[in-house]
């Protein structure tokens, strides 16, 4: 009753004050590209009265006051007001990707950015459409502050290693990914179809409990808007790809000169009667990098109708590598399909559903690592039959003619929503995510001889072949409802359910005698079905998750914002009484430039305080608490081979998740009506519980049994401190000229401050015979590098006599020339005992600088990357004495005073190869990620030809790299691992290996709109 | 008004009834499918025995390390390999300088212990399930604890022991290094449990046999000084069991000589399964024979391998005139080369020479690789030729010598040795000792014993850098020592 008596008594007054009224039209179009924008509300200030523009972008709104504002208000625009003064009234909105009004999606939920209590970054469209990522996951690197984004390898289709606010965990580091509401991962996505990533980077991010620790990525895929014609979009684009560095080797003539001196200083007779002979050599770097191409088509329709909108679009991305191209590339496949309609005013659906495939080409890391230390002196198509390099080298290109092999995948994934409002305020979702992924492989391994006793001769074929499925099914149900209390009490409650399976299927086989051995017959049908070396496996899993969530959100006028949650998670993969676990966070944010006294301050537009605190959860691992009969347990009994059955991997009945609890404290401040905008954060986290792969337990516990492992321990915590500023500054905006520039820098720092029982984890190998290089130890970085302090080149016999001993680190005998160790620990003797921090692979700063501009038809965009403060391993050179060699050995000791560097040749036992800061470089670099310059044909000569937008540009991806480091690429992490040992990447993480280095692209592109 | 109530009664229940959907509580944790077995419900039948019973018998493969690691140690090799710095463990060990830091001893260490923990898994749940003839699997695997558990001690001197069952996480702070005394004792309870329930013909070829207990255990009497005892049950062997010298020393080592008539006890290796460095134990085949493989041989008869363990001239010497031994148990490469024309590539510490009875042969077009660390060649573990040589010795030093005795068992070695009786030992006393001990060096050469044999009988010192007092036994792995967190002390001079 109340109701309609306030809007009798509101129709009474309107009807009152309508003496001088006018009849307003108009028409509202984008600013940026002109077209007309359909559905933008328009309301007349201080009233509930306006309408919407229809189809196409006109409106007309009777009896409206002379001298009234209208209020024109459109998703993703700047909101624009306008004072009624005429009859006719066109507008023109501006794209408001920044902008405080701006929509993000938080989780369960969404948010205007200027309301966001917790921290999060955003990477929105026009981004990734400027960086054209391979993999949407690149386009965070140097975007983004708190988020380093790092490439495995630079091979065609590697894997993208996102670290949010730095490494806290030594298993996995990988956020959380979801792609509109299902959990899903960037590397299937066609980066065309997503609309915005958006990053939770603190506790905000415990909505996902048990899965947030990491970091939680958001993303959003493009849905065309509601009674808009057809959009159709094409893009597409060319590159030629080439490397961007090839290292400083030596030539044959060098090369011979440096072994023949080696040879001399053992007193050996020289390897190289006639130097003079042998010219440059063969460069087998030039042999094996070649030119490539890259080459993307992608196509987009997109609109919607009163009640429905869609979103379809196809693509297709191919890439050749700058490395044997013809045996190393990756080709993407994407068809989407993205469906939202009204079923009535109170229930709608949206179907989500992305198809893609993958197939690519890869090889052994072994191929670059065969290439730098096969010798100049070989042609090539010479093979080292009589093993003058050793039996582990190898001609690379012998290696790559016997190298076969195929990945494909596809997959559907997306998912099923219906959304119910029964009353105003209350939103019921309910929807099923899904991801199927299939994959398989096919690996040939031919005969293959290299020269007598080669450790890659195979004296047999083989095929091996695999396919897996990968099912994941998610259910979840939520609540919102929404309402305000007595005018200034805004509060939102929200409840909600999610139930998940993640179930793997794989089947494993391997043939042998694959007839003519030759790739055209390798198919485990053809191969020798009675030999013994044919075997066949399987592997399942079968990870289930029931989950319930709540969270309040509640602001006093907006300008005292907090929220509370709370998520229950129950995980299948622990032990019946470790299950289940609670996680929760609340935030707290105060928008100081409401206050009277900031309220209209010329200077600062804006000015918000953030902090938040909670826990969040890592699921690692599964099943460590089962003690499984899956190891080795094979003999030879009665002239065959049997199998029996022993213990697998020792059990930890007590394993748990690694838990996370993290602190931020943030300020976001805009100047000058919001030209110049800061964000500040301090951060803090502990990450407790790390669950330790291998943890080292005495050996009498039998882990060492073949197919044994030590166990998984909860054994450790380590702390994260950091702080992060993204600064974005609109230098000038005029209609004919814009310029925008974008800065971040993060800094963390990590420290292991706990290890169960005093002790510390090794990974990682370096070169063959050193012990374990990376460490993680109280105190220290985890996976820092733990090796020997050089203190320069012994020039002389009386310095050697002069020094401790250092006849205790193997080599019995020093030589001037041979490395000077330092004695760190002062005991006079050298020894394991001085070994130190000597370095660490993760970067104390990671920092972006982004210029955009653009003038009249024409812009232009440039991306830089950073990191500062990290080291890396050089691990590629193979320390066998006739094996090539990096250029700085012709900078060798060869005499007193010469070198204080670089140790002198032997093929002597020398202590010279053990893992010292000799071999540990700064890894620090800036990388110009991309340059880029387009054309905007004018709109007028566009029309004409019924096109909307076209534009033309070219761009330059990794132009050029300013690094210290002498190895391929500093901006990869991790790298080969040559070591008996296998190890997570975090410890042993930053060993390069001779990493394949990443592509500078040149790029030729277009896209057409209409 | 009732219409507003109704439908927030209805989004009431709607919610209500898609939560409690959704849950489905967490017994739908409880239902996820694994297929997997688990270790503590096992043994449920025959058949879980005898899986479990290799499973303690793989592990024997493993000891390949033992073999060549102890032949390294001892003065008859150097290590060799390809450069001073190739497999810096067994460089130390060669050159006695090893420390409590040493890849290769805690893999040893690791791997041993690996045996030991799987032989007790069995005799853990011996008396799970009951069914007829269980008591030889029990008595193999009590068998497979000793062998593991003399390595153990004969290498790092005390150990930690526990006779019930498997080692779990917790027992290195709690359990002691038992004195070897006490290790001993075990090992004798254990072995005397297999030889009162095993028969010398073992169900399989490769399982161990009444013989194979009764010959271990007059070993590990010898190496006690029990020479008694160690007298008495080796006497048993020889009389009650069906071994036989080959008359003809030199097919004991080839394939076709495998689990022959002398063969008391045997390791078996195969090629039929691949294997990579990057888990040597898990190899099926004998990786120390592709580590004294000739280094990048290409030629008749063998195959090519990485050079470790190359015998010195002064083993070499050690082989009388007239000894048919020497060719079979030493190549001279020099010579092989020029008489077959084969090619070769010389290592580090390159002598010449290379132990022949373990080199790497011509294998079948379907071995498995890595070829260099698959080869086939079983282990003749214990040898009737070391059971007589083990019998002479304990005649010869116990309380009451029987050097007539002793004399018949080393002849009946040496007459095959020379293919004539004259060449037989006549002397008694110490100098019996000398030549027995002698004679062990000679015809158990190549195949791990001779460091222990010096240890055993206080002559260590022949080995260049032995000191005494500490290199009887090699360190505890550091890592041990940190892991017990004080329980366990390090040995003497590490």
């Amino acid at each position: 009753m109340r109701k309609i008596f306030t809007l009798l008594l509101f129709l009474f007054l309107t009807i009152c004050v309508n003496a001088q009224t006018v009849n307003v039209k108009g028409v509202v179009k984008d600013a940026s590209s002109g077209e007309f924008l359909p559905g933008v509300s328009i309301i007349i200030k201080g009233t509930t009265v306006g309408t919407e523009t229809d189809f196409d972008g006109l409106y007309n709104l009777s009896k409206v006051k002379n001298g009234a504002t209208l209020v024109f208000n459109y998703l993703g625009f700047k909101t624009k007001e306008v004072v009624v003064n005429s009859q006719t009234i066109n507008v023109f909105l501006e794209e408001s990707a920044e902008s405080l009004d701006e929509i993000i999606v938080v989780g369960y939920g969404s948010q205007k950015r200027k309301d966001v209590t917790g921290s999060v970054s955003i990477v929105g469209e026009e981004t990734l459409e400027i960086l054209k990522p391979i993999d949407a996951t690149t386009a965070l690197q140097g975007t983004t502050s708190g988020v380093a984004v790092n490439l495995s390898s630079g091979a065609p289709g590697a894997k993208v290693n996102i670290l949010i606010r730095g490494v806290s965990s030594n298993t996995n580091n990988q956020p959380l990914t979801i792609v509109d509401g299902y959990e899903g991962d960037l590397n299937s996505i066609n980066p065309n179809d997503i609309e915005s990533i958006t990053v939770l980077k603190d506790a905000q991010a415990a909505i996902y409990g048990i899965k947030g620790a990491n970091g939680v990525v958001l993303v959003t895929t493009k849905i065309g808007k509601k009674n808009k014609k057809a959009t159709v979009r094409y893009d597409t684009y060319a590159a030629v790809q080439k490397t961007t560095k090839k290292l400083d080797y030596l030539n044959a003539t060098e090369y011979a000169l440096v072994l023949n001196e080696a040879y001399a200083a053992s007193g050996q007779s020289l390897p190289f009667q006639n130097v003079s002979a042998l010219g440059i050599g063969t460069d087998w770097q030039d042999e094996l990098f070649n030119d490539a191409l890259l080459m993307n088509h992608n196509i987009s329709v997109s609109g919607g109708g009163e009640n429905f909108r869609y979103f379809v679009s196809a693509s297709r991305t191919e890439q050749d590598g700058i490395i044997a191209k013809e045996k190393s590339n990756f080709i993407r496949n994407n068809i989407k399909l993205n469906l939202g309609v009204d079923i009535n005013d109170k229930l709608n659906f949206s179907l989500i559903a992305n198809y893609f495939t993958s197939a690519s080409q890869g090889f052994d890391d072994s191929l670059l690592f065969n290439g730098l230390n096969y010798a100049p002196t070989f042609g090539v198509d010479e093979d080292d039959t009589t093993n003058f390099l050793g039996i582990e080298v190898v001609n690379p290109l012998s290696l790559l003619s016997n190298t076969f092999g195929e990945t494909n995948g596809n997959g559907l994934e997306g998912n099923f929503k219906l959304e119910y409002k029964p009353i105003e305020g209350l939103a019921v979702t309910s929807r099923v995510g899904y991801k199927i992924y299939n994959e398989k492989e096919r690996s040939f391994t031919p005969i293959q001889d290299y020269g007598n006793s080669k450790v890659y001769n195979k004296t047999q074929s083989s095929v091996y072949q695999f396919k897996t499925t990968s099912t994941r099914v998610n259910w979840e149900t939520f609540a919102t409802y929404s309402k305000t209390f007595a005018d200034d009490h805004n509060a939102s409650f929200t409840l909600g359910t999610s139930v998940q399976n993640d179930l793997f299927d794989g089947i494993y086989a391997t043939g042998v005698d694959v007839p003519n051995n030759s790739i055209d017959f390798a198919d485990i049908s053809l191969t020798n079905l009675l030999s013994e070396q044919r075997s066949f496996n399987t592997g399942n899993s079968d990870v289930r998750l029931t989950s319930y969530f709540g969270r309040l959100q509640y602001d006093y006028k907006g300008k005292y914002l907090f929220s509370g949650l709370i998520r229950r998670d129950g995980a299948s993969v622990f032990a019946e009484d470790k299950r289940v676990d609670n996680f929760w966070s609340v935030t707290s944010g105060w928008k100081i430039s409401d206050e009277d006294f900031l309220k209209d301050n010329e200077t600062i537009s804006f000015l918000k305080l953030r902090a938040s605190y909670g826990t969040l959860g890592n699921l690692v691992g599964d099943n460590l608490y089962r003690s499984l009969l899956d190891g080795e347990a094979e003999y030879v009994l009665g002239g065959t081979l049997v199998s029996g059955t022993a213990q697998g991997g020792l059990p930890n009945p007590s394993a748990q998740w690694e838990t996370a609890e993290k602190l931020d404290i943030g300020l976001d401040i805009n100047f000058f009506d919001d030209k110049l905008s800061i964000v500040a954060d301090y951060f803090e986290e502990t990450r407790k519980d790390l669950l330790i792969k291998n943890f080292p337990v005495s050996g009498v516990l039998g882990s060492a049994s073949p197919g044994g492992a030590n166990p998984t321990v909860n054994a450790g915590t380590s702390k994260n401190t950091g702080a992060e500023l993204a600064i974005s500054y609109k230098a000038v905006n005029t209609e004919d000229l814009n310029l925008n520039f974008g800065y971040n820098v993060t800094y963390v720092k990590n420290r292991v401050t706990e290890v169960l029982d005093g002790a510390f984890v090794e990974g990682g190998s370096f070169a063959i015979g050193n012990p374990a290089p990376s460490r993680m130890e109280v105190g220290q970085p985890i996976g820092y590098f733990y090796g020997y302090q050089t203190d320069g080149i012994f020039q002389t016999q009386e310095e050697i006599d002069a020094h401790p001993s250092q006849s205790g680190l193997g080599a019995a005998t020093t030589s001037p020339g041979d490395i000077r160790y330092k004695d760190t620990n002062g005991d006079g003797v050298l020894d394991l005992d001085d070994r130190v921090n000597i370095g660490k692979p993760q970067a104390d700063f990671y920092m972006g600088l982004n210029v955009s501009a653009t003038y009249k038809n024409w812009d232009f965009t440039t991306y830089l990357y950073s990191e500062i403060g990290k080291e890396i391993v050089r691990n590629y050179e193979r320390f066998l004495p006739n094996v090539n060699k990096p250029a700085y050995y012709l900078d060798r000791w060869t005499g007193a005073g010469t070198s204080n560097s670089v140790p002198r040749l032997t093929n002597d036992a020398t202590n010279n190869k053990l893992f010292s800061d000799f071999f540990v470089e700064d890894g620090s670099f800036l990388r110009m990620q991309n340059i880029q310059v387009g054309y905007n044909f004018s709109s007028d000569v566009l029309e004409k030809v019924g096109l909307t937008k076209v534009r033309l540009y070219t761009s330059i991806n990794n132009l050029f790299t300013i690094t210290n480091y002498s190895g391929y690429d500093p901006t990869h992490v991790s790298g080969l691992d040559q070591n008996e040992k296998e190890n997570d990447g975090t410890i042993g993480s930053g060993i390069d290996g001779g990493t394949y280095p990443s592509a500078r692209q040149f790029l030729l592109g277009l896209n057409i709109t209409f | 008004m009732k219409n507003y109530k109704q439908k927030i009664k209805l989004a009431f229940i709607f919610i209500t009834s898609l939560l409690v959907l959704g849950a489905c509580s967490d017994d739908y944790l409880d239902n996820s499918r694994i297929y997997a077995e688990d270790s503590e419900s096992y043994f449920n039948s025959e058949t879980d025995y005898y899986n479990a019973l290799i499973g303690a018998y793989d592990p024997l493969q493993s000891t390949f390390v033992n073999v060549l690691l102890g032949e390294i140690a001892s003065n008859n090799t150097l290590c060799g390999g390809e450069s001073a710095t190739d497999v810096p463990g067994y460089q130390q060990i060669d050159d006695m300088i090893h420390t409590p830091v040493n890849d290769d001893l805690q893999n040893l260490w690791g791997w041993m212990f690996g045996g030991v923990n799987r032989a007790a898994y069995i005799i853990e749940f011996q008396d799970k399930t009951d069914f007829e003839g269980k008591e030889i699997i029990i008595a193999e695997a009590r068998f497979l604890r000793a062998y593991y558990n003399f390595e153990l001690v004969k290498w790092f001197g005390d150990i930690p022991i526990k006779p019930e069952g498997r080692f779990v996480f917790g027992d290195e702070k709690s359990i002691p290094r038992s004195p070897k005394e006490d290790v001993y004792s075990l090992i004798e309870e254990d072995l005397e449990y297999a030889v009162a329930n095993l028969t010398y013909t073992a169900p399989e070829i490769g399982r161990a046999t009444k013989g194979s207990a009764q010959a271990l255990l007059g070993k590990v009497y010898l190496f006690q000084d029990k020479f008694d005892e160690a007298a008495t049950v080796l006497e048993n062997v020889i009389t009650n069991g069906p071994y036989v010298l080959e008359t003809d020393y030199d097919t004991i080592f080839e394939f076709a000589g495998e689990n022959g008539t002398g063969s008391v006890f045997e390791v078996q290796y195969t090629d039929v399964q691949g294997a990579s460095f990057e888990c040597l134990q898990c190899s099926e085949g004998n990786v120390a024979v592709g580590f004294q493989g000739v280094r990048g041989y290409n030629g008749d008869l063998f195959t090519s391998g990485f050079s470790f363990n190359v015998p010195t001239q002064e083993v070499v010497d050690e082989f009388e005139d007239g000894d048919n031994r020497k060719d079979v148990a030493i190549l001279d490469i020099e010579a092989w080369a020029a008489s077959t024309g084969a090619e070769y590539t010389t290592g580090y510490e390159h002598t010449g020479y290379f132990n022949r009875k373990y080199l790497p042969r011509k294998r079948s077009a379907t071995a498995a690789g890595d070829l260099n660390i698959t080869n086939p060649n079983n282990y003749r573990a214990i040898r009737y030729a070391d059971v007589l040589l083990m019998a002479a010795e304990a005649y010869n030093r116990r309380s009451n010598p029987d050097d007539d005795k002793a004399k018949t068992y080393l002849n009946m070695v040496r007459e095959r040795a020379f293919g004539n009786a004259d060449n037989n030992i006549t002397t008694t006393g110490t100098n019996l000792t000398a030549a027995i001990y002698k004679e062990r060096r000679v015809e158990l050469v190549g195949e791990g014993h001779h460091f222990f044999d010096l240890v055993r009988t206080g002559r260590g010192t022949q080995i260049s850098g032995f000191t005494v007092g500490k290199h009887e036994v090699f360190p505890i792995p550091l890592e041990e020592i940190q892991f017990s967190q004080g329980n366990w002390s390090q040995n003497q001079g590490y």
